[in-house]
């Protein structure tokens, strides 16, 4: 095991750096560069005064030593500060990592309350209308713009039931009963959509695990139904699902951009659109290699823990 | 991947001719019901696309001022928006662009992602580590945030969105092709048209190369329905389509929000045309999966 954890560290340390190269080049591609593209919004900024921003922004170095200076202050945690708002990006981090962090985990959690009980009903009686109710659900999730259902969600709580979500963003330690009502609708949203892969997985690994010779045997034994899917099949048809789940992250960091817009929670989806918007790069490579190292590490967490439950990926 | 041998054919020459293909396809359809949905759903939002001009009722950019935010009727199906326009003939002109830049943003990172997957594939060695490592790279940032950094480094517009979307796509789609090359390569036909001193484009054109395009077609169907969402999501945000084009996306973040309490139509109709677009790919895709892929299709 500890060749195998030591293997994928090793292999994980490239593909940031070249993560970091990526998302360093990309910001360096801009015709001019970022401050020429900001400034010449805004009209009334002279060469002079140019020049110095780019002297002290340290613009004007080559591209390597202002690659290793980010690298350094990426590494050191203390990422620069805002163009835009002067603020240090780590002050502004240090309040959005929370929401989106409370954002994902509910919705995650949220994700599989729904996804694995449809999916083992719906293996459990494959072809049966469960079963195509439950497969239409899981393609109509996939299907659903998160913009859109967020959307609806706010439009028609606030026409049916007069109620919209409290505005200011109230944190889960200070005021867990606003917070929860700030966090429930948004996390449902993008569970919603999370569930429908995991729901599709689970269908389909348990219908695999179904058809093996040890469940037939748990059949011939004459144990019970529930025994035999939720003690003996279930439990392994879930190995492919959590590899499936880590891979999820990706798209629910993604979701918490949008869904953050729409419920205006200050996380770091939002956070990233507005500095987009205002072209705040220092803001925006940040947060983007935040987003890869946190994705990377997951992953990483993932491979782990399915080689720990699953012997043989360790030995391939 | 699906392959069966013909009698007579030399060295387990797969059939890969189109004919036997879309007469596989065309089996599946008939027999699954969804498989029939997504065909017909897929062919509405094209002939729509094509045939915008004379399907709208109105211009799609006149405002009439007089007959702002109208709900649903005869006139206007669905609806007006703020400042008159008719919302049906929008979403009707709003099908070229999810289509324009969802088949252009396939096409382009479908192809490029082909040629990466392919010399990494049949050359493997140091080329694939470095090829693959740098997709590796890519891969960690969500399709919608490196779209976005894309966009905020190219400024917003539809082009922009669209090339955006293709870089997303290039990475999944060059892992998918590496995995059928490095499969197909173990086929003997390649090893005998080595031996017999065929030249390296001759066999990827001849021998790889239709042993992919299953894998390819499939995963271009999936990735159409998610270029209309990736491009929908980033006119949400603004920096896609810009005004007063009318995009599904920008439809719903402009108007569709702004007015959501006084004029719900204006947020759900744009929204219900991105969903069964992207509903018809999706499940054409998985339709494509069930015909040509065996091995997938016991799955379910």
């Amino acid at each position: 095991m500890y060749t195998y954890v030591a293997r994928r560290l090793a292999l994980s340390i490239p593909v940031l750096i070249l993560s970091s190269l990526i998302v360093f080049g990309l910001m360096r591609v801009m015709p001019g560069d970022a401050l020429t593209a900001l400034m010449g919004e805004s009209g009334n900024v002279s060469p002079k005064e140019l020049e110095k921003l780019r002297r002290d922004l340290g613009l004007d170095l080559p591209y390597y030593k202002q690659y290793l200076i980010w690298a350094w202050q990426m590494l050191s945690l203390s990422p620069g500060d805002s163009i835009f708002t002067n603020e240090p990006i780590s002050v502004a981090l240090k309040k959005s990592i929370p929401v989106t962090v409370e954002l994902a985990v509910l919705a995650m959690i949220l994700g599989l309350v729904i996804a694995v009980p449809i999916g083992v009903i719906s293996a459990t009686r494959q072809d049966k209308p469960s079963d195509y109710a439950g497969r239409v659900a899981a393609i109509t999730g996939l299907s659903l713009p998160d913009f859109w259902l967020g959307t609806l969600v706010i439009t028609f709580a606030a026409i049916w039931f007069r109620w919209i979500p409290p505005l200011g963003y109230a944190s889960l330690w200070t005021d867990p009963w606003t917070n929860l009502q700030q966090f429930l609708l948004p996390a449902a949203v993008l569970g919603f959509r999370l569930s429908a892969a995991t729901m599709r997985m689970t269908r389909s690994t348990l219908l695999e695990v179904l058809r093996e010779d040890y469940v037939r045997t748990a059949w011939a034994k004459g144990l019970g139904e529930r025994i035999i899917i939720y003690k003996h099949a279930l439990k392994n048809a879930l190995i492919p699902v959590i590899t499936l789940v880590g891979g999820q992250f990706g798209t629910l960091l993604a979701g918490t951009v949008i869904v953050e817009t729409i419920f205006a929670l200050p996380g770091m989806g939002r956070l990233t659109v507005e500095a987009i918007l205002f072209r705040d790069y220092p803001i925006v490579q940040t947060n983007v290699m935040l987003v890869a190292v946190t994705l990377v590490t997951l992953n990483l967490l993932v491979d782990l823990t399915y080689a720990w439950l699953d012997p043989r990926i360790r030995y391939q | 991947m699906a392959i069966a041998t013909a009698p007579g054919r030399t060295f387990d020459e797969p059939v890969t001719d189109h004919v036997s293909r879309i007469r596989a396809l065309w089996t599946v359809i008939k027999r699954k019901p969804l498989g029939m949905v997504s065909a017909g759903l897929i062919i509405i939002l094209v002939l729509t696309a094509i045939f915008a001009n004379v399907l709208a009722p109105y211009d799609p950019l006149a405002a009439q001022p007089e007959i702002r935010l109208a709900p649903p009727s005869w006139a206007h199906p669905f609806g007006t928006d703020d400042i008159g326009r008719d919302v049906l003939s929008r979403v009707i002109y709003g099908s070229r662009i999810s289509l324009w830049v969802g088949l252009l943003a396939v096409g382009i990172g479908t192809c490029v992602g082909m040629i990466v997957g392919l010399v990494s594939g049949y050359w493997e060695g140091r080329l694939d580590l470095m090829l693959q490592r740098v997709m590796d790279a890519l891969m960690t940032i969500p399709g919608l945030i490196l779209a976005l950094a894309i966009v905020s480094v190219l400024r917003p517009s539809t082009t922009n969105a669209m090339l955006a979307i293709a870089m997303v796509i290039i990475p999944g789609n060059s892992r998918v092709v590496r995995g059928a090359v490095l499969s197909a390569k173990q086929n003997r036909f390649v090893e005998a048209a080595q031996a017999i001193g065929c030249r390296d484009y001759r066999i990827i054109a001849s021998h790889i190369l239709p042993n992919v395009t299953a894998p390819i077609l499939i995963l271009a169907s999936i990735w159409l329905g998610n270029a209309i969402l990736i491009e929908a999501s980033l006119s949400f945000l603004g920096v896609g389509t810009q005004p007063p084009t009318p995009s599904w996306g920008l439809m719903l973040s402009s108007t569709g929000r702004a007015f959501m309490e006084q004029a719900p139509w204006l947020a759900f109709f744009p929204g219900l045309a991105i969903s069964l677009a992207v509903f018809g790919f999706n499940l054409f895709g998985d339709t494509l999966r069930d015909a040509w892929d065996p091995k997938l299709r016991r799955q379910g």
